[in-house]
């Protein structure tokens, strides 16, 4: 199973590892929907060669990059190109200016405790349509995306008051890395997350913790990601000291704390850290198939669709939800076959990115009427929220799903 | 730590096939590369061995060739082992997407150089390409696709050619992907038969860049054929290869179908060997190695540029297991005077030697490590390019590495 090796990673960081084999050419979602983005072949190691640190960024296309890591996983040459990418993109903006939308969306972990607390005047808000004009108009917000409604108690608050399930103290602890949008956005992923830890014997534990910063590394916003990394990993590191692993639900919070702390932002201590974390369904997984635990699922009789985030493709663990999904007896659970859902994050909430996310996101829509499944099931809150607005369906995490299982009341 | 039955090292297409033949029988299988493979840089056709010339039964071919080299891969999998590979690689595009050959031979197909070359099995939308007579076919390209330049490949082809603007999209500098994309759309490829049909003067036969639609080629195909009235073929271009990409799909497809673990995008960094058997395999994503264990293993890790060889400056490594390599002697021997010599460089030859069992032996036969294979092009004693086996070599051997794998 994964462990941290101290050992020096050479990574060969130059364009010229790049053969133009154009491999990438084949995966990228942006430059198959759009010709303003060359694809990663051109912004990635092809325009490298021209950047320098001293001149101005000429290519501001490269905002155009979602940032999914596609690129990355089929590389046969092992450039890291949307790592190019992203320091492109952050001396572009840097040098640009953000705007003050970029600058409020990245913050929304700040407000988020007190939007959900006003959840009941907040919501309607949200979906008002005069409102949502003006976002529109003046922030650049498109009014044709939903905006994820709040809810109160948040997962924190839920936690805190609760009353731990019989004789789960004194139990192995694991610790729950729950991501900003389970606190407040998707409180029932945290809650499925508890009870099915629970109910595989261990006893849970919530350590302190913020955004981890994956929003503003969105935005190039390296300086302030950083920040939220340094935080988290001083509030997470006596966790991994004491001895108690830390699982996360969300896949991109996964991959931001597991690797792009270390990899992007080299943060003291994010090797330590990602030593000790796991995908929730990858830990569950190990769980079982060492025989530590392995409660019983009840049948569900339903057609599912399980439908892999691009960043649990970056985070190379293959697809530890559908294996666990696959236990579950009377499910018909199978792959969506479509590559990226196309929001990116905040990507497509952007008025001048929303086409964009939606043309790439109807390969999905179609792949989903192929299969006219009952419900989808997949990690990300991002790719949660896009899914739904593509199919109407009902999508929830895998979590959600195997909690049922678990409790078939 | 879970243990699989079968880990498979590379996703090109032996590995692909060496993973699929196994989770046919039931195995547990990790299939792990650094990237998507060579299956989407080269696999427009599939290649089995093209110095055969057309009209000649292949088998009996293949059978002559093998009898004049005896280290050469097919040598191992025989030519009966080569048909089952083939059967079990079109049984996984069944119609309307199927691979044929035609006649038990080899088909002279135009390629997108504006040339023509011998294959063995390629998909019903390269069909019509064997069959087009050049004074009848229209070849048609897109304006700003770069890949494919309609009045070269036409000229080339002694073919009358024309190259349209996309109505309504104004892609310049569009891609393969991009294009592929928009033919899956039904409105898209009516509209564009439409376009070809008003440029058409008499022809029976219409040649397209390869970019018939990832999804339902075949529709794309029945629909561009039904509107302008004349067979239509796609012609193999660079990479990346929208037929290859389709092969990759298909195969992920199924692999993970039947329950295999895809891990893709990072090297194995180590493998662990001990007592002459490896123990396990590493994989590295920064700032994590994770190891994975099996009973039997199968090295497809391709050549130079999949990663499988590696020359240094005085001789050729296979980078993690380290076993035998078979090299043309001194670095100056390794290459011909000029780049396209006729004759294959040297260093062609290159590669792992192996047993029966495609197990890597030594300089003196002995098998190095008992539960480790290889497959695909890092085999030595072929020269894939100048005879045109790559697709032969990877689905033969990494079909007949997974069954002996498994047997054992």
């Amino acid at each position: 199973m994964t462990k941290a090796e101290k050992k020096p990673v050479l990574l060969p960081k130059l364009p010229d590892v790049c053969v133009r084999c154009a491999t990438c050419m084949a995966a990228c979602p942006v430059s198959r929907v759009t010709p303003r983005f060359p694809g990663p072949k051109q912004a990635g190691p092809g325009a490298q060669r021209f950047r320098s640190a001293s001149e101005a960024s000429v290519d501001d296309w490269i905002e155009l990059c979602t940032g999914c890591h596609l690129c990355d996983t089929v590389c046969p040459a092992g450039v890291p190109i949307s790592e190019m990418n992203m320091m492109a993109k952050a001396k572009y903006l840097d040098e640009r200016g953000r705007t003050f939308r970029d600058w409020l969306l990245v913050r929304s972990d700040l407000f988020g405790e007190l939007a959900a607390r006003f959840s009941k005047i907040i919501n309607p808000l949200m979906k008002n349509g005069i409102l949502r004009r003006l976002l529109d108009a003046l922030l650049k917000i498109d009014r044709r995306r939903d905006l994820p409604g709040y809810e109160y108690p948040t997962f924190r608050r839920w936690f805190r008051t609760r009353s731990t399930a019989e004789g789960a103290t004194g139990r192995r602890k694991v610790a729950y890395f729950y991501g900003c949008f389970t606190n407040t956005n998707e409180t029932d992923v945290g809650k499925a997350a508890v009870e099915v830890l629970e109910a595989h014997g261990l006893e849970v534990v919530v350590p302190p913790q913020r955004c981890c910063g994956i929003p503003r590394l969105g935005v190039g916003d390296l300086k302030g990601a950083r920040e939220m990394g340094r935080r988290n990993i001083e509030m997470l590191l006596p966790t991994v000291r004491e001895g108690i692993d830390i699982v996360f639900s969300s896949t991109s919070c996964g991959l931001m704390l597991r690797h792009e702390y270390s990899r992007i932002l080299h943060l003291p201590g994010a090797e330590e850290l990602a030593g000790s974390l796991f995908d929730i369904c990858e830990f569950l997984l190990r769980l079982r198939e060492e025989e530590k635990a392995s409660p019983i699922f009840q049948p569900l009789s339903l057609k599912a669709a399980y439908f892999a985030p691009c960043h649990l493709r970056s985070l190379n663990i293959g697809f530890p939800a559908l294996d666990l999904l696959r236990m579950i007896p009377g499910l018909d659970v199978r792959m969506l076959e479509a590559d990226c859902c196309g929001l990116g994050g905040l990507y497509g909430f952007k008025t001048e990115k929303f086409s964009i996310a939606e043309e790439i996101g109807k390969d999905l829509t179609e792949a989903a009427a192929r299969m006219n499944p009952d419900i989808i099931l997949t990690d990300c809150e991002g790719c949660r929220m896009q899914v739904r607005h593509l199919t109407g369906l009902r999508v929830i995490h895998p979590l959600q799903l195997l909690r049922d299982a678990l409790n078939p009341s | 730590m879970k243990r699989f039955d079968l880990i498979v090292l590379g996703t090109g297409l032996a590995g692909l096939t060496a993973a699929r033949t196994a989770v046919e029988t039931g195995a547990k299988v990790l299939i792990v590369g650094r990237g998507m493979g060579a299956v989407t840089l080269f696999g427009n056709t599939i290649d089995l061995l093209g110095t055969i010339p057309p009209g000649t039964d292949i088998a009996e071919g293949i059978a002559r060739w093998i009898a004049d080299h005896p280290e050469h891969p097919y040598a191992r999998t025989g030519v009966k082992g080569i048909e089952d590979a083939l059967a079990d690689f079109r049984g996984l595009f069944p119609p309307p997407y199927g691979f044929a050959a035609e006649d038990n031979g080899n088909s002279l197909l135009p390629t997108g150089a504006g040339t023509i070359r011998p294959t063995y099995l390629f998909p019903v939308t390269m069909a019509a390409g064997a069959a087009m007579i050049p004074s009848e076919t229209l070849i048609v390209g897109f304006r700003g696709f770069k890949d494919f330049q309609g009045d070269t490949v036409s000229l080339h082809l002694k073919c009358r050619g024309v190259n349209l603007a996309l109505p309504r999209y104004g892609l310049e500098g569009t891609t393969a992907l991009a294009l592929a994309r928009l033919m899956d759309a039904a409105s898209f490829r009516e509209r564009l038969g439409e376009a070809i049909r008003r440029q058409m003067g008499g022809e029976r036969f219409i040649g397209l860049p390869a970019v018939l639609g990832l999804r339902n080629p075949a529709a794309v195909l029945k629909t561009l054929e039904k509107t302008t009235g004349a067979r239509v073929f796609e012609i193999p271009l660079l990479p990346p290869s929208i037929p290859g990409t389709r092969v990759f799909h298909r195969f992920r497809e199924e692999l993970i179908a039947k329950g295999a673990t895809f891990l893709m995008g990072h090297s194995v960094s180590r493998a662990n060997v001990k007592g002459g058997r490896c123990e396990g395999i590493a994989v590295e994503n920064p700032p994590l190695v994770t190891e994975y264990c099996a009973d039997r293993y199968i090295l497809a890790t391709g050549r130079f540029l999949g990663g499988g060889l590696w020359a240094e400056m005085e001789q050729i490594v296979e980078p993690l297991f380290h076993l035998p390599i078979f090299q043309p002697g001194e670095r100056e021997q390794w290459f011909g005077k000029r780049f396209f010599d006729p004759e294959a460089h040297p260093i062609h030859r290159a590669g792992i030697v192996t047993d029966a069992d495609l197990r890597p032996v030594d300089e003196t036969g002995r098998v190095v490590l008992e539960n480790v294979r290889a497959a695909g092009s890092i085999l030595a004693h072929h020269q894939a390019i100048e005879e045109k086996s790559r697709e032969g070599i990877d689905i033969a051997t990494g079909f007949l590495a997974a069954k002996r794998a498994l047997a054992t």
